[in-house]
C-alpha cells in the first residue's frame, strides 16, 4: 500500500471535504426540539443551508447572527444576543446550538460568557444554549459533527442512577440508516438512547399542519440521562478522542465504551450484533440471523460481478473505513481510498485491511478530487457523494452514490447501507452499476478488442 | 385568441371565482390588510417588529416607499447570502476562461461549487474551468502565521497546470481580519507569470448581503478587465453587451439565438457564459443592455460615463417583455431594415409558441403565486406568471436596493449608511482613447421618454394595488404570509422551496429552475409553462389536498384581443 498526504501541494483543487459549522449543524439537527445559530457572516448559514436542504429536501432552518463590518470591530456580543431573542421568540426552541464560524474565531469572540451573560440576565440559566467552537479553518464536517456531539452530551449529561438504556451514538449516517439501528434494536430488545437521531427531523413526513421545528430527535432528559447507561456502543473509530463523546461518558460517569465502525459489510455488522447481545443477554434473533444469510447469499450470487469491480473510495474517514470493509469482502479491490479530511486513526485501521489487496493500492489522508484522480488508473467504480461526477466526467467511471451531499440525485435521504439488510442493499448498488456499466459498453469494448481501431461502434 | 401587440393577455381580463386572494377591478381583494399585517408582526419582539413593518408594503395607488438594502435582523432566518456569494459565487463564477481561486478554509469554495447552473462552453475546452473549485484550504496555523504564501504557491501551481487567460482571488472571512494584501500577493503574481491576477477583497462581513459583493465584482472587472482590449470598434452592426445575464439553465443562449437572428452582434455577456478575452473588448459596443438590474447596474453606469454607451432595461423573461425589450432595442438604433426583422423575427416566434402557450394556459389560468427571488427575478417573472393567467399577489427581493422596489428616480434621495460606504465606490471619467458618445444627446433624451435608456422603474409600478411587497422575506413570514394568501406556486430559491412544499404547495425555484430552463425568450416562457403547469397538474397533488382542489377554476371567458 502506498500511503500519500499531498502535501507538496498548495492548491485543492476540487475538495472532498466541507467546514466544521457544516457538520455541528447536522449533529444539532437530531437533537429534540433544537435550533442552531451561526455566529459569523449570513453567508455561512446560507450556504449550509442551501446544502442540507438540497440533499434532504427537507426545510433546513439554521439561524445568523449576521455579522457586518461593525461587528468585525466592535465584536458581535449585540448580534449573537438579538439572535437569541429572535430565535427564541418566534421558534420557541427547547435547545439552542451556537456555533462559531471563521469570522467569529478570528475575531476572538468568547461565545461561552456571553451564552451564559444572556441567560443569567434573563433568569433562565437552565435553558441549554449548547456553544462548539468551530472555525472553518479548524476541521472538517466530521470533526465538526463529533465535536458537537461531545460539547452536546458534555452540557445536558448530568450524574443520574444506573439505568438500562444503552447509548447508541451515531456518525453522519442516513436517516434511512439510523431508522435501520433503530429497527435492529428493537428485534434485540434494547432499550437505547440514540444520539444524535436525525431520523425523522431530516427526513419528515408529509403531514398537516406544517410544524417550524420538525417533530423527532434525541430527546433532551434521554441525553441527559446518558450517564447512567450500562455502556456506549460509539460507531466512530476513527474519531480522535479529544471529540469523542464515548470517551468523555466513559472518563466522566465510567459509562464503557464499545467503539465500533459503522455496520456495514458482514463483519462490522456481526461486530455490532455481538455485542448488541452481550447487552441483551438473549441470542440473536432468528430472523436477523435469516438477514444475514440472505446478505451471504446476495454475496455469493454477486461474487463473479463485484470480483471484477475495483473502487477509488472517498468522504468522511467513518463512511471510507466501513465501505473499504465491504468493499474488500465482496473483492471490489480499492486502488483509491482517500478520507476527505486528514484522519489520525484511518491509516492504522487500514493497514492491516488493506494488505490484502492484490494490486497497487493508493491511500490519501485528506486527498482532493484532483489528487484521487491522478491516482486512479485501472479503477472502474467510485463510491461516495456527488462530487465524485468529476470523476466520472474525468475518467468515465461510474459513481455509486453514499454519504453526503447527494445533490445531483434524489433520495439522499433515503439510502440505506447499514446491517445486513443495509449491506445487501448498498451491494446491490454496486454490483448493478459495475453491470450496467460493462453491458452499456460490451460490444464496443470486445470489437475494439478483436478489431483495434478500426471502426468505432456506436449502439450498446 | 389574438397576437396582436399584447397578445390579448391581460390578467385583468380574467375573471375569478371563489379563490382566496381574488381579484375584482384590477385590484386583489381578500389580501393582506393592514390589521392582519399587524397580528403577523405581533410575533416579533417590538424592535424587530418595527424594522420589519418598513421592508413589508400593501400596495395602493400613493406613491410608496420600502426599506431595503438594510441590515439582516440577525436569527432571522433570512435567504441571504454574503458579499463572498455576490462576488465570487454569482459575478466572476459564471466566466469561464479564468481560474478562480478561493483564498480562505475550505467551506467557502467546496458550497460555491457549481451550485448556481450557470451554464457555459468554450471553444477550447481546456478553457473552461467552471466544474473546477479552487480552494487554499486554509489551516489554523495560515490564520495564525498568515495565508499570503500559500496562495502565491498556489498561483504558480494553478498557472502551471491550468495556463488561464488570467485569474481571480476572491477573498474569505478571515482573510481581511488577518490581514493578507491579496492585491500585493496578486501583483506579483502578474508580474512572474504574466498572467492578469485580479483580487477581490468581498469578504463575507463587507455590507448587508450579497449584493456588496456585486458592487466590489463590478469593480474590479471595470478597472481592470473592461477596456484592456485592443478593439477600436465592433466589427459588425448593432454591437451590444448583455449585463446581467448570467445564463442560469442557459437562458442567456435562448436570448442571443434571437438576437442573432435580427443581427444584433454581442460582443459580451456579464457574465454568463461569459469569457475574459470578451470582456476586454467590452468598451465597443453601441448599447448595453441591463437583465438584472441589482447585481450590474454599477457597470452599466460605468460603462456610459466611461465610453459615452447608454444602458437599455431589458427583460427577456415573458413572452411581451421579451417582445417590448426587443422592440426597444430596434428603435435605440433606428435603423427600419432592423425594426423589419425584429418585428418579423417576433411575429414568427409567438405565432409559432401562441399554440403551446395557450394549452398550459388552460392548465394555469385563474391560479396565483408569491414571486420572491434575489434582485430583479421577482419583478421578471410576474409578466411570464400573468400571461398564464397567474396573479402575482406577493413579490419582493432577497437583496435588492429601494431603486429596483421604487425605481431610480429614488437614488438620489438614498443616503449612504455605514455598511454602504464600507464599499468603495469607483469613479470614472471619460476615457481618452475610447469614449464617444453613441448617440446624440438630443437624442438620447428624446429616447428616454420612450424607453427605458438608461433608467429602470423598479418592481412596485407593475404590482396590482392590494399585492403585497416584501423586503428579505424570511421562513416565519413565507409561512404566515402562505397560511394568509394561500397561493397556488411559490417562485422561490431552494432553502424556502421546502417550507412551501410540506405546506402543500408546489414550488418553482426561480435561482436553479430546478435543473429545468431556459426560461428566457421564446422558448423559454414555452419550458417555463410546461414546468408550472407539470407543477400543477401531477398526479401528485391527488393524494393531498392542495389549496385550489374543491375550488372552480376559471369562470369568465378571455377576450380576443
Amino acid at each position: 500500500m502506498e500511503k500519500q498526504t499531498l502535501s507538496y501541494r498548495s492548491v485543492t483543487e476540487n475538495p472532498c471535504k466541507m467546514c466544521m459549522p457544516m457538520g455541528g449543524i447536522l449533529a444539532f439537527k437530531g437533537v429534540e426540539r433544537s435550533m442552531v445559530l451561526l455566529h459569523g457572516s449570513q453567508g455561512c448559514s446560507t450556504y449550509m443551508r442551501r446544502h442540507i436542504a438540497e440533499h434532504f429536501n427537507e426545510p433546513i432552518d439554521v439561524g445568523s447572527s449576521s455579522l457586518n463590518e461593525k461587528g468585525t470591530i466592535y465584536g458581535g456580543e449585540k448580534n449573537l444576543r438579538q439572535g437569541l431573542d429572535n430565535l427564541i421568540k418566534v421558534y420557541n426552541p427547547s435547545l439552542i446550538g451556537v456555533l462559531t464560524t471563521c469570522l467569529a474565531e478570528t475575531i476572538g469572540e468568547d461565545i461561552d460568557r456571553v451564552a451564559s451573560a444572556y441567560l443569567q440576565e434573563r433568569g433562565q440559566e437552565e435553558f441549554p444554549i449548547v456553544t462548539v467552537s468551530s472555525p472553518g479553518y479548524g476541521g472538517s464536517e466530521f470533526e465538526g459533527y463529533w465535536m458537537t456531539l461531545t460539547r452536546i452530551v458534555t452540557k445536558l449529561a448530568q450524574k443520574v442512577e444506573k439505568h438500562n438504556k444503552v447509548n447508541i451514538i451515531v456518525p453522519f449516517i442516513s436517516p434511512a440508516d439510523i431508522r435501520e439501528l433503530k429497527r435492529i434494536l428493537q428485534l434485540m430488545k434494547i432499550e437505547y438512547t440514540l444520539l444524535p437521531d436525525f431520523s425523522d427531523t431530516l427526513d419528515q413526513p408529509f403531514a398537516r399542519p406544517y410544524k417550524r421545528i420538525p417533530d423527532g430527535g434525541t430527546k433532551l432528559r434521554d441525553i441527559a440521562r446518558m450517564s447512567g447507561a450500562p455502556g456506549t456502543i460509539q460507531l466512530g473509530v476513527c474519531v480522535a478522542e479529544g471529540i469523542s463523546p464515548g470517551k468523555y461518558l466513559e472518563d466522566t460517569f465510567g459509562v464503557p465504551l464499545y467503539n465500533l465502525p459503522i455496520p456495514m459489510g458482514i463483519e462490522n455488522t456481526d461486530r455490532l450484533v455481538n455485542v448488541l447481545q452481550e447487552f441483551s443477554g438473549r441470542a440473536t434473533p432468528k430472523s436477523l440471523l435469516q438477514e444475514r444469510g440472505r446478505l451471504l447469499d446476495a454475496m455469493i450470487d454477486s461474487h463473479k460481478y463485484n470480483f471484477q469491480g475495483r473502487s477509488v473510495i472517498f468522504g468522511e474517514p467513518e463512511l471510507v473505513y466501513a465501505v473499504t470493509k465491504t468493499c474488500l469482502e465482496n473483492g471490489v479491490f480499492p486502488v483509491v481510498v482517500s478520507s476527505g479530511s486528514k484522519n489520525a486513526k484511518l491509516p492504522e485501521l487500514l493497514k492491516a485491511q488493506l494488505e490484502q489487496v492484490p494490486q497497487q493500492m493508493h491511500f490519501l489522508n485528506g486527498g482532493d478530487f484532483a489528487g484521487i484522480l491522478a491516482k486512479s488508473e485501472g479503477a472502474n467504480i467510485a463510491i461516495g457523494s456527488s462530487e465524485g461526477k468529476y470523476l466520472s466526467e474525468k475518467a468515465g467511471m461510474p459513481l455509486v452514490r453514499i454519504g453526503f451531499p447527494i445533490h445531483d440525485r434524489v433520495g439522499g435521504q433515503r439510502l440505506l447501507s447499514v446491517g445486513y439488510t443495509g449491506t445487501a442493499m448498498f451491494l446491490d448498488r454496486i454490483t448493478n452499476t459495475l453491470l450496467e456499466h460493462k453491458l452499456a459498453n460490451y460490444r464496443h469494448n470486445v470489437y475494439e478488442k478483436f478489431y483495434p481501431g478500426t471502426k468505432t461502434v456506436t449502439e450498446g | 385568441m389574438g397576437l396582436d401587440s399584447d397578445l390579448g393577455l391581460r390578467a385583468s381580463d380574467l375573471e375569478f371565482q371563489g379563490s382566496p386572494a381574488t381579484l375584482l377591478e384590477g385590484r386583489i381583494c381578500y389580501a393582506l390588510d393592514a390589521k392582519e399585517l399587524e397580528r403577523l408582526l405581533n410575533n416579533y419582539p417590538a424592535k424587530v417588529k418595527k424594522n420589519r413593518k418598513q421592508h413589508i408594503l400593501i400596495k395602493d395607488s400613493e406613491r410608496q416607499q420600502i426599506e431595503a438594502n438594510t441590515r439582516t435582523i440577525p436569527g432571522i432566518i433570512t435567504n441571504r447570502g454574503c458579499a463572498f456569494a455576490g462576488c465570487k459565487g454569482v459575478v466572476l463564477g459564471p466566466i469561464k476562461d479564468m481560474v478562480h481561486i478561493v483564498h480562505g478554509p475550505v467551506g467557502c469554495a467546496f458550497y460555491s461549487w457549481g451550485t448556481r447552473r450557470n451554464k457555459a462552453k468554450a471553444a477550447d475546452p481546456k478553457k473552461n474551468f467552471l466544474n473546477y473549485c479552487f480552494s487554499t484550504d486554509m489551516q489554523e496555523s495560515d490564520i495564525v502565521f498568515g495565508g499570503e504564501k500559500k496562495l502565491a504557491k498556489m498561483i504558480d501551481e494553478v498557472v502551471e497546470v491550468f495556463k488561464p487567460e488570467a485569474i481571480t482571488i476572491s477573498a474569505t472571512c478571515p482573510v481581511g481580519l488577518i490581514g493578507d494584501d491579496l492585491s500585493a500577493v496578486a501583483k506579483a503574481a502578474e508580474q512572474k507569470h504574466g498572467v492578469k491576477v485580479l483580487s477581490f477583497n468581498c469578504e463575507g462581513y463587507k455590507g448587508v448581503s450579497q449584493s456588496a459583493g456585486h458592487h466590489i465584482a463590478n469593480n474590479g472587472l471595470m478597472e481592470r478587465v473592461i477596456g484592456q482590449g485592443e478593439m477600436n470598434e465592433a466589427s459588425a452592426k448593432y454591437a451590444i453587451n448583455i449585463l446581467g445575464e448570467y445564463n442560469i439553465g442557459g437562458d442567456g443562449w435562448e436570448i442571443e439565438r434571437v438576437l442573432d437572428e435580427i443581427g444584433y452582434h454581442v460582443i459580451a455577456v456579464m457574465t454568463g457564459d461569459g469569457s475574459y478575452e470578451e470582456l476586454k473588448n467590452a468598451h465597443v459596443a453601441e448599447l448595453n443592455l441591463v437583465q438584472c438590474h441589482r447585481s450590474i447596474n454599477y457597470i452599466a453606469g460605468m460603462l456610459e460615463t466611461k465610453y459615452g454607451t447608454p444602458w437599455l432595461k431589458v427583460n427577456f423573461i415573458g413572452i411581451q417583455n421579451t417582445i417590448d425589450s426587443l422592440r426597444n432595442m430596434a428603435l435605440y438604433f433606428g435603423d427600419e431594415a432592423l425594426i423589419n426583422k425584429t418585428e418579423e423575427v417576433i411575429a414568427r416566434e409567438a405565432a409559432r409558441i401562441e399554440p403551446v402557450m395557450e394549452q398550459y394556459r388552460k392548465m394555469c389560468a385563474g391560479k396565483t403565486a408569491f414571486c420572491f427571488v434575489g434582485g430583479s427575478r421577482g419583478h421578471h417573472y410576474q409578466g411570464l406568471f400573468a400571461e398564464l393567467g397567474i396573479e402575482t399577489v406577493l413579490a419582493g427581493y432577497e437583496f435588492a436596493h429601494r431603486d429596483d422596489y421604487e425605481g431610480r428616480e429614488v437614488l438620489p434621495g438614498i443616503k449612504p449608511d455605514a455598511d454602504s460606504k464600507n464599499i468603495p465606490e469607483l469613479h470614472v471619467s471619460p476615457d481618452e482613447k475610447f469614449f464617444s458618445l453613441k448617440i446624440p444627446a438630443e437624442r438620447a433624451e428624446q429616447l428616454k421618454q420612450q424607453i427605458p435608456l438608461s433608467n429602470y422603474r423598479g418592481l412596485i409600478p407593475d404590482m396590482k394595488d392590494g399585492s403585497v411587497i416584501v423586503d428579505d422575506l424570511n421562513h416565519f413570514e413565507t409561512e404566515e404570509l402562505i397560511r394568509i394568501f394561500k397561493p397556488d406556486i411559490f417562485a422561490s430559491g431552494i432553502k424556502d422551496k421546502y417550507v412551501v412544499q410540506k405546506m402543500g404547495i408546489p414550488a418553482k425555484q426561480l435561482h436553479s429552475y430546478d435543473y429545468s430552463g431556459p426560461y428566457a425568450g421564446f422558448n423559454g416562457a414555452v419550458k417555463f409553462a410546461e414546468d408550472v403547469s407539470a407543477a400543477f397538474n401531477t398526479p401528485t397533488w391527488n393524494f393531498i389536498t392542495p389549496p385550489w382542489k374543491n375550488k372552480p377554476l376559471l369562470t369568465g371567458t378571455v377576450h380576443n384581443a
